[in-house]
């Protein structure tokens, strides 16, 4: 056999589901005095499998507390399947993952664990995002007051939005925290989850709906500064730019924004 | 002797288990071996600590999947981002592994056997010369443990590293482990790999564990170098001379101390046989 072809057969057997190779593959092949071709393929093949699987525990320990070692199996074993490893670092093998479960299982069971593969998923983008150039303190006040009304931001690199149906906090903190289990629930209304990280540590924060309103229209909606003080005013009143201020400090205590850049217009 | 080759002591792999303690505790390890797709990220811990760590210790870079033997085209974007890891950590080296890890469509991520034959040795010789004009430097390459081997090869697997270093003018990764792991699992004598290497060519050696099943032995990485690999490595030493020698733990990590404790065993082994072979000159 030529080296493409017989790559190609090993290729072949280590994705299958099979661990006894096909003929061709095993005729080429040559054990040992103790080691036959048969268990020495073998050896591959759940080394492949083991490998995927520890690293897909590794990114989604939750979703393998709520599934149990049986369960997780299968369905990691299903999406490596359908989804198998195109990135040369096993950093990305779980990207696909949410996406897989919304498609492989029916609604009921995959709107509360698609979430939870999202928010588990956005932790490890927290975790080794670029650190960026997040505004400080500092920055603010050397702000000029007439830059202020025009001032844009955008989220900093670490930072990943969540809007949660689900009581997937709960989950994620009661395995991290090693207390009991809650189970699987419906929030009475939605709630927007911000994962980031501060120096080398990830944190998370459930926003009110107000605030999730107004970060989101500095990150979606293109507001600057301005606006964001013209659409408070409808639920604050003349707070609004205090409220706006308040906020705005915050966020940039947390590291969340950055300047948004400008492209010249000449 | 490697007499051409620089050796930098005995170092350890670098583990994220052990960062905290190795800035705090400045232990004395020679030099740390980095894999290197575990920096490959754009931020956070990884690349805090390495660049710490890489700051007090010389580095040495480590990959896993170059795939040199590989049916696809070498990445150019996997290239790129050794390059540039090596620019920021300026490893004493950059190795890989004589395999295919790779296949026609999908990362297999495992270090695979090639069939040493004069088509493979041809085809991975040219590759190693692209590799090396990316990088402007020597690669260096490291022998694989294996549970098959192709029954059509041409060559032993120790003449086709010979012969691909001299095709190529890489360098070579000794791993006296996964030489004991195959010698068992394919009925070799495993003396007669290593002293069919070109020493001149050996720049590095790995140490580890593995597991022994009886019928066949695993490279495991997850415990103690073993008895049978520490002879081995005494007489590579006695052979070679001083070499580079770094201790690999994948699973089952330690504590640290117990790792350091393996490794002054390598020194002190490393240690006798230099004196001896001083009173011999």
């Amino acid at each position: 056999m030529r080296l493409n072809d017989w790559q190609l057969a090993f290729e072949t057997y280590l994705l299958g589901e099979q661990t006894a190779a096909d003929t061709a593959l095993g005729a080429s092949l040559m054990g040992g005095p103790t080691l036959d071709v048969s268990t020495g393929l073998a050896i591959y093949h759940n080394a492949y499998q083991a490998r995927l699987q520890e690293v897909l525990r590794g990114d989604y320990p939750v979703i393998w507390h709520w599934l149990g070692d049986d369960e997780f199996e299968q369905l990691a074993a299903a999406y490596i399947r359908q989804c198998p490893s195109v990135h040369y670092s096993l950093r990305w093998l779980g990207e696909g993952f949410e996406s897989f479960i919304r498609q492989h299982l029916v609604p009921e069971q995959s709107a509360a664990l698609g979430e939870l593969a999202a928010l588990e998923w956005a932790f490890t983008l927290a975790f080794d995002a670029p650190e960026g150039a997040p505004l400080t303190i500092q920055d603010m006040a050397a702000l000029k007051p007439e830059d202020w009304p025009t001032l844009r931001v955008s989220p900093s690199p670490s930072v990943q939005w969540l809007e949660c149906a689900f009581n997937s906090v709960a989950l994620w903190r009661a395995v991290k925290d090693e207390t009991g289990f809650p189970g699987s629930a419906a929030l009475g209304a939605p709630q927007v989850l911000v994962i980031w990280r501060a120096g080398l540590v990830c944190h998370y924060r459930s926003l009110e709906p107000a605030e999730a309103a107004a970060l989101n229209g500095l990150f979606q909606g293109d507001w600057d500064f301005a606006e964001l003080c013209s659409e408070l005013a409808v639920i604050c009143g003349e707070d609004a730019p205090l409220q706006a201020v308040t906020w705005l400090k915050q966020w940039v205590q947390d590291g969340w924004l950055q300047p948004r850049i400008i492209e010249s217009s000449y | 002797m490697s007499a051409s080759l620089s050796c930098l002591g005995y170092g350890l792999g670098l583990r994220s288990a052990y960062y905290q303690q190795i800035l705090e505790q400045s232990p004395a390890v020679d030099w740390f071996e980095v894999v290197s797709e575990n920096f490959m990220v754009q931020g956070g811990k990884a690349l805090y600590y390495l660049d710490a760590i890489a700051e007090r210790y010389p580095v040495v870079m480590h990959g896993v999947s170059l795939s040199i033997g590989g049916p696809h085209a070498l990445d150019p974007q996997y290239l790129q981002q050794l390059k540039l890891l090596a620019e920021r950590v300026e490893p004493a080296w950059i190795s890989d592994h004589l395999c295919w890890s790779r296949g026609n469509a999908h990362q297999l991520h495992d270090l695979l056997p090639l069939p040493y034959t004069e088509e493979s040795l041809y085809y991975v010789a040219g590759r190693v010369r692209q590799v090396q004009d990316v990088l402007q430097r020597p690669l260096v390459l490291e022998n694989v443990s294996s549970y098959v081997r192709s029954a059509g090869d041409e060559f032993s697997e120790w003449e086709f590293l010979d012969a691909l270093s001299r095709l190529s003018d890489c360098e070579l990764l000794l791993d006296i482990n996964n030489v004991y792991v195959s010698s068992r699992n394919h009925g070799f004598d495993p003396w007669t790999f290593i002293q069919g290497l070109p020493a001149k060519k050996v720049r590095q050696l790995h140490l580890a564990g593995h597991s022994d099943h009886g019928d066949y032995v695993i490279d495991t990485h997850d415990q103690p170098v073993s008895d049978p690999v520490w002879a081995l490595y005494q007489q590579t030493l006695e052979h070679l001379g001083p070499v580079a020698t770094l201790l690999e733990r994948d699973d089952h990590f330690p504590p640290f101390e117990e790792l350091l404790t393996e490794l002054q065993k390598a020194r002190a082994l490393g240690d006798s046989v230099l004196t001896r072979r001083l009173r011999c000159a």
